[in-house]
């Protein structure tokens, strides 16, 4: 079987105008306008088979939405060729549009005055689908996304993670082949993240639909797959687990503490390398099989209001990893083990 | 995978039309009271003019056009501009700066075609409207009557259609600039400076200065008003005038479809997919 998505050495540059600051840059930059080639995408190659879940990481601008937008059409490449479902993204046509779907978490498609009933409808039609598929796939939709009445109620009144959901199920009524998600769980509260990590999961399983996302979260990312892409200043740096890159490159855990009295920042250091010292915050880097038995020191010996466990940021990962120095990153990470220390045990 | 392969083109793309044009009108009908005033509005312009003409019409006939041919003339106005306004580079330009042409542009249809529907849902309506105003008005005011020629009024429904197509299309390419520009808009605007004298929306393009009036005929501003009026209120009689009439539209008509299709197909390889 081919691959559902391949990408070969595709680049995408974009002419910049330069243009100096103040009123004689305005008037020179008017009279002689000047051009600075940036290169968003460059030479990135991939190829995901069918069924398979990746994600695509790296700090903003780092060329993750253009590559995405290459794929799905929006965007001509400078040079490169791409495959997906099957089909050339910019000569495919409607063909290639009736087996993607992409879905931008800062833009919508359903119609703000109405309710999701109404883009349903109307994507129905605009997507041909019949009206048995429509009536069953519309019903499972609702039923993994918890929809409910919120169907019948207009767009605008609803709150940011309804829309998701709802903008969601539209964009898969035609059941494609390859999703591409934009920051699908961008501004969302955690139970509306959570509730959409589940669904895709759950819909890629059910219909072995290809996944390719961009997100800021991690926990995006590790519940719904384990392979990553990394790609920074537009070049892909990673194709692999992510598990891999993080043992490999960064072989360490972070415990984020809160400490309920004063502790000198040298005593910290007995336990690993003090990353951060804010009292009462602080954070230590130690090794990740040594992670469990410093911070139960941690919670013996001291005063400790609140600890977690985490990996590194992604972004540090990136910087240790090919050594980038500074970036300008906003990844979060939320904490994949938190202890509470009322009832940890210790 | 959806199931547009297994059902016929024709019946898929009747049914795209007939969902984008439900769910314009289901948006338009939220907007019922902006409408409301935009139609007020539409017909101010053409109730001033009539009221300039009507005073100076007082003495006799200006140019052979009476006060009931000025009436007649821009009732016809008012509800032919109705019938063919253009807003659409607004929405296209909003589209392509703030990014909400992206989804768009993943849909198997052409944009083009729901800006199509969205005109038809919007100006069948309210075209009516002032259809219904003129023919209350014609019960109690002679003055605006036009003579029942159904044959006539045929044309005049042709004539109507294809400078609606022309303004729609004028519109709507000169709005795909904005992948270049983000002065699209205002190019617009200065188009509808000009056909204010050019199209015969102050005054019929007959009391013009000759000069303007023989400039005119080269560009596509009286087959999108004055042109589609006079067949309406019988000005237009001879075959020759109704041959130059249409030939007019159907050349400026291909004219902008052309450019469309030229800054469409450019435009989509400039576009730089801005905004998510």
């Amino acid at each position: 079987m081919p691959a559902a998505i391949v990408a070969t050495e595709i680049s995408k540059t974009y002419d910049v105008k330069v243009r100096d600051p103040g009123i004689k840059g305005a008037l020179a930059a008017l009279v002689r306008p000047r051009y600075r080639q940036v290169r968003a995408v460059d030479n990135v190659s991939f190829a995901i088979e069918r069924g398979d879940a990746v994600a695509f990481l790296g700090p903003n601008g780092a060329g993750k939405t253009t590559t995405l937008k290459m794929l799905t059409g929006l965007l001509f490449p400078s040079a490169g060729r791409a495959q997906v479902a099957g089909c050339d993204p910019w000569t495919g046509g409607n063909a290639f549009r009736q087996r993607i779907a992409f879905v931008l978490g800062n833009k919508q498609q359903l119609l703000w005055d109405l309710p999701p009933e109404e883009t349903f409808r109307l994507n129905r039609a605009i997507y041909g689908v019949s009206n048995a598929d429509y009536t069953a796939r519309r019903a499972e939709l609702v039923d993994l996304l918890v929809l409910g009445d919120l169907v019948d109620k207009p767009v605008r009144q609803l709150s940011l993670g309804e829309r998701m959901k709802c903008e969601l199920a539209a964009a898969l009524l035609h059941q494609p082949e390859v999703l591409f998600l934009d920051e699908p769980t961008l501004g969302l509260d955690l139970e509306a993240q959570q509730t959409i990590r589940n669904f895709l999961g759950e819909y890629r399983e059910r219909h072995d639909a290809t996944v390719l996302l961009t997100s800021h979260y991690m926990a995006d990312v590790t519940a719904l797959t384990s392979r990553v892409l990394i790609i920074n200043r537009g070049r892909l740096l990673y194709d692999g687990e992510l598990s891999e890159l993080v043992a490999r490159i960064a072989p360490i855990k972070r415990i984020e503490l809160v400490l309920s009295e004063p502790v000198p920042r040298a005593r910290l250091e007995e336990y690993g390398r003090v990353a951060h010292f804010a009292p009462p915050s602080a954070t230590i880097e130690v090794p990740r099989e040594s992670a469990t038995h410093a911070s139960a020191r941690l919670l013996a010996d001291l005063a400790v209001a609140d600890l977690s466990i985490q990996d590194p940021p992604i972004e540090e990962v990136i910087r240790i990893a090919f050594g980038e120095g500074e970036q300008n990153a906003e990844i979060e990470e939320e904490s994949p083990v938190r202890v509470d220390v009322r009832r940890a045990p210790v | 995978m959806s199931d547009a392969a297994t059902r016929s083109p024709v019946a898929t793309f009747r049914d795209q039309y007939a969902e984008l044009m439900r769910s314009a009108f289901l948006v338009d009908l939220q907007y019922r009271a902006s409408i409301a005033i935009w139609i007020i509005w539409g017909i101010t312009e053409p109730i001033i003019s009539l009221g300039i003409w009507w005073s100076i019409a007082a003495a006799g006939a200006v140019d052979g056009f009476s006060r009931e041919a000025f009436a007649q003339y821009f009732f016809g106005v008012a509800l032919v501009n109705q019938a063919t306004l253009s807003w659409d580079a607004w929405n296209i330009d909003r589209w392509i700066r703030e990014g909400e042409m992206n989804y768009r542009l993943t849909r198997p249809i052409a944009p083009i075609h729901e800006a199509i529907a969205d005109n038809i849902a919007y100006k069948a309506p309210t075209a009516t409207i002032i259809l219904t105003a003129w023919i209350v008005a014609a019960a109690f005011w002679p003055a605006v009557r036009i003579p029942f020629e159904p044959g006539r009024w045929a044309l005049a429904i042709l004539a109507i259609v294809l400078a609606a197509a022309i303004r729609f299309l004028n519109g709507y390419a000169t709005g795909l600039l904005a992948f270049w520009t983000t002065r699209a808009t205002a190019l617009v605007e200065l188009q509808f400076g000009i056909s204010l004298f050019l199209s015969g929306r102050i005054a019929p393009l007959s009391l013009l200065p000759p000069r303007v009036a023989h400039v005119a005929g080269y560009l596509w501003f009286p087959y999108v008003l004055s042109f589609p009026v006079e067949v309406l209120t019988g000005a237009v009689k001879t075959s020759a005038q109704y041959a130059r009439g249409f030939t007019g539209q159907v050349i400026w008509l291909a004219i902008w479809l052309a450019l469309y299709f030229l800054v469409w197909t450019r435009g989509r390889r400039h576009y730089g997919a801005v905004g998510g």
